[in-house]
């Protein structure tokens, strides 16, 4: 299927779903305009839970300010404070420690780890297959108790600071060899699941060719992340970033831009993070996780682009007297809501749910846009 | 133990509210009651998404401007008895979401919980331990079953 267009006509039937619905858990209103229980047009509607986070951050003293960052999003929440950290460091021209950097990307790659099993469970919830949702769950827990371990909480760790590492995040030997440990765990119990997810032939036809986001309409509407590369698009902010200059892996892409596609997707991009977490502790520099020699100064407004699990996140801020001047924070789930929208159309009514939650929505950090309107 | 009482302690359903928080509470609560982990289907607690069914409404976040209402109606919609349980600092008190600006709280947030319903039980924490919050919800198992 190369096209989908929506249609401009009228369509009687409307079925709405939220603001509280049962398979969603965060707050949002979509609206399904159906005929014949196929979906012709899909409308989603956020703001519910919008808290301002940018305005409270304006003109607070920039370390506090990154560690109101964290409270964006809660799944994932070490992306936010270490790209506003690496958005004041880029500014200010703080070198990072090579250790500190490392303990970035493991948390950082941890973090994709759990966002993923998150999704594959999610995923495999709304598909009513609860038995494979529950032993992702089960996994889940191993990461995070390595994140616990690490952060010293579940959610929300707090693990990077102006310059580096908190100390509390130090990694000795007692934990690198956890780490290790709980990989190959981890490596065998998401080997099994694969392994029998794809041999699940009610579930393979229940999945393919469900929620069709051709590529061609994927970069139109400029998705991020995983949807895009899900799509057959090889783009990976990864590969850029100089912190993981170090590291090789691959960036995992599928041909369908199906629901199969995206959740065989996450399985195998959580291949190449175990991978990554080997890389880390196998090679982890000595020496000090935080550099404390430097100055501040007023800067121009500064951007930094990382990827995180869901796809591109944007920071911006400028810095006035150490202080917080002109935030703008643009999460991935904001780009990706025009696909579940289009992945939406086409599809039985049933499937709507699954088409949007492939997309992997987390519309609790996206609600901060505001659209000024001209009179 | 009344017959009533009875049957209570076998079905406890509890039913989660989302009002605007990071998400971080809402993950691990549902991973409380949902995951094998910390499963908490062995002590009869059920999760369940219809207000109808429900005993005990968890509420997480600070209540943002737009949640009130639908908050409220969830709250009307439980039969009695109902209890509320109040997870994670945002409910708490707002979070670092409600004084925002010293003395001036935000215009966005009508939390906490305790001014929009009654609460019965306060879970600390950001974000709340899923321990915790089997704890918290345990704790009314008494008051539950003693009610009419």
């Amino acid at each position: 299927m190369d096209e989908k267009v929506p249609r401009s006509n009228i369509i009687e039937t409307e079925i709405p779903m939220g603001t509280v619905h049962p398979a969603a858990l965060e707050p949002y209103r979509v609206r399904f305009f159906v005929e014949d229980e196929i979906v012709q047009e899909a409308e989603i509607t956020i703001g519910v839970n919008h808290r301002g986070i940018e305005r409270i951050m304006e003109g607070l003293p920039v370390e506090k300010a990154n560690a109101l960052t964290e409270k964006i999003c809660g799944i994932c929440s070490n992306s936010h404070i270490w790209n506003s950290c690496r958005t004041a460091e880029m500014g200010l021209g703080i070198e990072i420690p090579e250790r500190a950097k490392y303990i970035r990307v493991l948390m950082g790659e941890l973090e994709r780890l759990h966002s993923h099993f998150l999704y594959l469970a999610h995923g495999c919830e709304v598909l009513s297959h609860e038995t494979f949702s529950m032993r992702i769950f089960y996994m889940r827990e191993i990461v995070m108790e390595l994140l616990a371990m690490v952060g010293g909480n579940r959610v929300q760790y707090g693990c990077s600071v102006l310059g580096g590492v908190r100390p509390r995040c130090d990694l000795d030997e007692a934990k690198l060899l956890r780490i290790k440990n709980d990989m190959d765990a981890l490596e065998e119990g998401l080997t099994g699941f694969v392994e029998r997810f794809l041999a699940d032939s009610i579930l393979m036809s229940r999945i393919t060719g469900i929620g069709v986001l051709p590529q061609k309409q994927a970069i139109e509407l400029a998705v991020t992340g995983p949807t895009l590369r899900a799509t057959g698009v090889a783009r990976d902010l990864r590969t850029t970033m100089f912190e993981y200059d170090d590291f090789d892996f691959n960036v995992i892409t599928q041909p369908d831009g199906d629901v199969k596609s995206n959740l065989i997707m996450r399985a195998l991009e959580s291949f190449e993070s175990i991978k990554l977490i080997r890389q880390a502790i196998a090679n982890i520099p000595e020496g000090k996780v935080i550099n404390r020699d430097w100055e501040m100064f007023d800067t121009d407004i500064t951007e930094s682009y990382i990827e995180v699990p869901r796809g591109t996140l944007y920071h911006s801020y400028a810095l006035e007297s150490g202080r917080v001047r002109h935030c703008i924070i643009r999460t991935p789930s904001m780009a990706n809501i025009g696909a579940m929208q289009y992945a939406c159309i086409g599809d039985q009514i049933t499937d709507a749910q699954l088409c949007i939650v492939q997309c992997d929505p987390c519309f609790t950090c996206t609600d901060r846009a505001i659209e000024i309107v001209r009179r | 133990m009344g017959i009533k009482s009875f049957s209570r302690a076998r079905a406890i359903h509890v039913m989660l509210v989302y009002t605007g928080g990071c998400n971080g509470c809402d993950i691990e609560i549902v991973n409380s009651i949902l995951s094998p982990r910390f499963d908490a289907e062995q002590y009869k607690v059920f999760l369940t998404w219809n207000p109808r069914e429900a005993d005990v409404l968890v509420v997480t976040g600070p209540v943002t401007h737009l949640n009130r209402k639908p908050l409220e109606a969830i709250y009307e919609a439980i039969p009695n008895p109902k209890l509320v349980v109040a997870a994670g600092s945002c409910a708490l008190m707002g979070g670092v979401y409600k004084n925002c600006y010293g003395d001036i709280p935000s215009e966005e947030i009508e939390g906490p919980v305790e001014n929009i319903i009654p609460v019965a039980a306060k879970v600390p924490g950001c974000a709340v331990r899923p321990q915790d919050v089997l704890a918290g919800v345990v704790s009314l198992l008494p008051t539950l079953l003693d009610a009419d």
